[in-house]
């Protein structure tokens, strides 16, 4: 298949310590509406939760919201958990107050995409369409 | 990763701690081709069988999710070597076809325990809302050798109902302030239900609840000369409360009903066997009548009325005992990077 699966699996985790999860939400519902069925795994969750819950969801990719600042951080937690569970291809995007300077680098990291509070409904929608209809569902 | 279902299922029962990804895959594989289910009947009955499969539901908001948690908690600390696993089906959007499963908030505290395996599922406008992926999804638990496996649906429509075939038995959960109670207590729920729990036992109302719902319930069982009336829990799901005496309930039942659930279980395999067989028959008669001409000359023949429909029939059946090639499913490409 190479158009973006109809029904294609997003795991949205909130990481670290702020309780903030309007964001999340608010991604979560724009997902839906865009016909994606999507997993939300509440606030405050470990690096490790939420990979494990992604794998066990078998989850084409994993949103992370995030708005305390340790993002480069976290962020890192995640993907490098993936890898050793040999679970890379779920790609990893995110988004939060995230400073301009540090997308490059997060880019490297291996995040496939990151929003910001300018980031449209479109534009993520448009972005996270892209990145699935490369990967191909079973 | 191999994602020939043979190799998958090879993996997840040689060692399931160690093969969580082979057994998410396996499941949507199964969800996203529900017909390919009949690649796992050769050797099924040899699979191990989880001891229960317990279906919950109940109205939006009444605590379902919370009571998983609680359930997994001290279930695992009686039993710290048994294989958990749940299955939280969430609505499809008619919209959009998207879906928010929300359950899984309430059950994070396990989502490290390797002993705990936590599916949501989307009912994907599946008639009567239980997902067509469950019946997968609860083979490969079983087959990952999960010995109790909850599945939690929202109970508004149809889908109590569904749950009942495929769990061995079926909690009801109630919480006071959830609209007209009586309503509730005269809907099609209440015949599904094997156990009944009041959950949020410490907010008002829930003595009212439990004392209304033990009327209807009585009532019910002797004027259906049904026999004992089904058992009623109080919880407090939030701060634990009742939870002992809920699991110890659904022990009870569990030691006491193990061998007539497999018995069922067996009879319920058995049916979907003799389903699918029937449903490839008639796809394969479809597509001979279609092809091999008998059907838009018969079918016109039939009108002027110089054959009938049991003629028909009978040109038809022979022509496949002859043995046409078997029909081709036409998988689409399983691939995946
Ligand atoms: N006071 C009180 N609140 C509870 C109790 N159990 C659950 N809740 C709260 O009720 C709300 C709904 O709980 P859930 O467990 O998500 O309910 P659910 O039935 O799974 O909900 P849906 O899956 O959306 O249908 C949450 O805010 C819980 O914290 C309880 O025993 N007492
Ligand atoms: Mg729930």
């Amino acid at each position: 298949m190479t158009t973006a699966h109809p029904r294609a699996r997003i795991l949205i985790g909130k990481p670290g310590l702020d309780g903030h999860d309007r964001g999340a939400k608010y991604i979560v519902h724009i997902l839906r509406d865009a016909g994606y069925e999507v997993v939300y795994t509440g606030i405050r969750r470990s690096p490790e939760q939420i990979v494990e819950a992604a794998i066990q969801e078998d989850v084409a990719a994993i949103g992370l919201s995030l708005l305390s600042g340790a993002h480069n951080e976290l962020f890192r937690q995640v993907i490098d958990l993936l890898k050793a569970r040999g679970a890379e291809d779920i790609l990893v995007f995110g988004g939060g107050i995230i400073p301009a300077s540090d997308i490059p680098g997060l880019h490297e990291m291996g995040m496939a995409a990151v929003f910001t509070p300018g980031s449209s409904a479109k534009e993520i929608i448009a972005t996270v369409d892209r990145l699935l209809s490369v990967r191909q569902e079973v | 990763m191999n994602e020939d279902i043979v190799h998958l299922v090879c993996d997840v029962r040689q060692n399931p701690a160690e093969n969580t990804r082979a057994a998410a895959r396996l499941m949507s594989l199964l969800e996203n081709h529900p017909a390919r289910i009949t690649e796992l009947y050769a050797g099924l009955a040899d699979w191990p069988e989880p001891l229960m499969v317990l279906g919950i539901t109940g109205p939006p908001g009444a605590g379902k999710s919370t009571l998983v948690d609680q359930l997994i908690e001290l279930y695992r600390k009686r039993h710290p070597l048994r294989r958990l696993g749940v299955i939280a089906v969430d609505p499809s959007s008619h919209a959009s076809k998207g879906s928010v499963m929300g359950d899984r908030v309430r059950m994070m505290r396990h989502a490290t325990d390797p002993h705990v395996f936590v599916r949501s599922l989307a009912a994907r406008g599946h008639l009567g809302g239980l997902a067509l992926g469950v019946r997968g999804v609860l083979r490969v638990m079983g087959l990952m050798q999960c010995e109790l496996i909850l599945i939690e649906t929202v109970g508004v429509g149809q889908s109590e109902m569904e749950v009942a075939e495929f769990a061995d038995m079926v909690a009801i959960v109630l919480a006071p302030g959830q609209g007209d109670g009586i309503q509730l207590l005269k809907s099609g729920l209440m015949e599904t239900g094997d156990v009944f729990v009041v959950n949020k036992a410490d907010r008002d109302g829930a003595n009212q609840l439990q004392s209304q719902l033990l009327t209807t319930l009585n009532l019910r069982a002797s004027v259906a000369d049904a026999g004992a009336p089904p058992p009623v829990c109080m919880t407090s799901a939030l701060g634990g409360d009742g939870m002992d005496g809920f699991l110890d309930l659904l022990e009870d039942h569990c030691a006491r009903s193990a061998d007539q659930w497999l018995t069922q279980r067996k009879q319920r395999f058995e049916q979907e066997v003799e389903q699918a067989v029937l449903q490839e028959a008639h796809r394969r008669l479809a597509d001979m009548l279609r092809t091999s001409g008998i059907g838009s000359e018969g079918i016109t023949r039939v009108l002027r009325g110089e054959t009938t429909v049991n003629e028909l029939a009978t040109v038809l059946l022979q022509l496949g005992a002859r043995g046409k090639p078997p029909y081709n499913e036409g998988h689409v490409d399983e691939r995946r990077p």
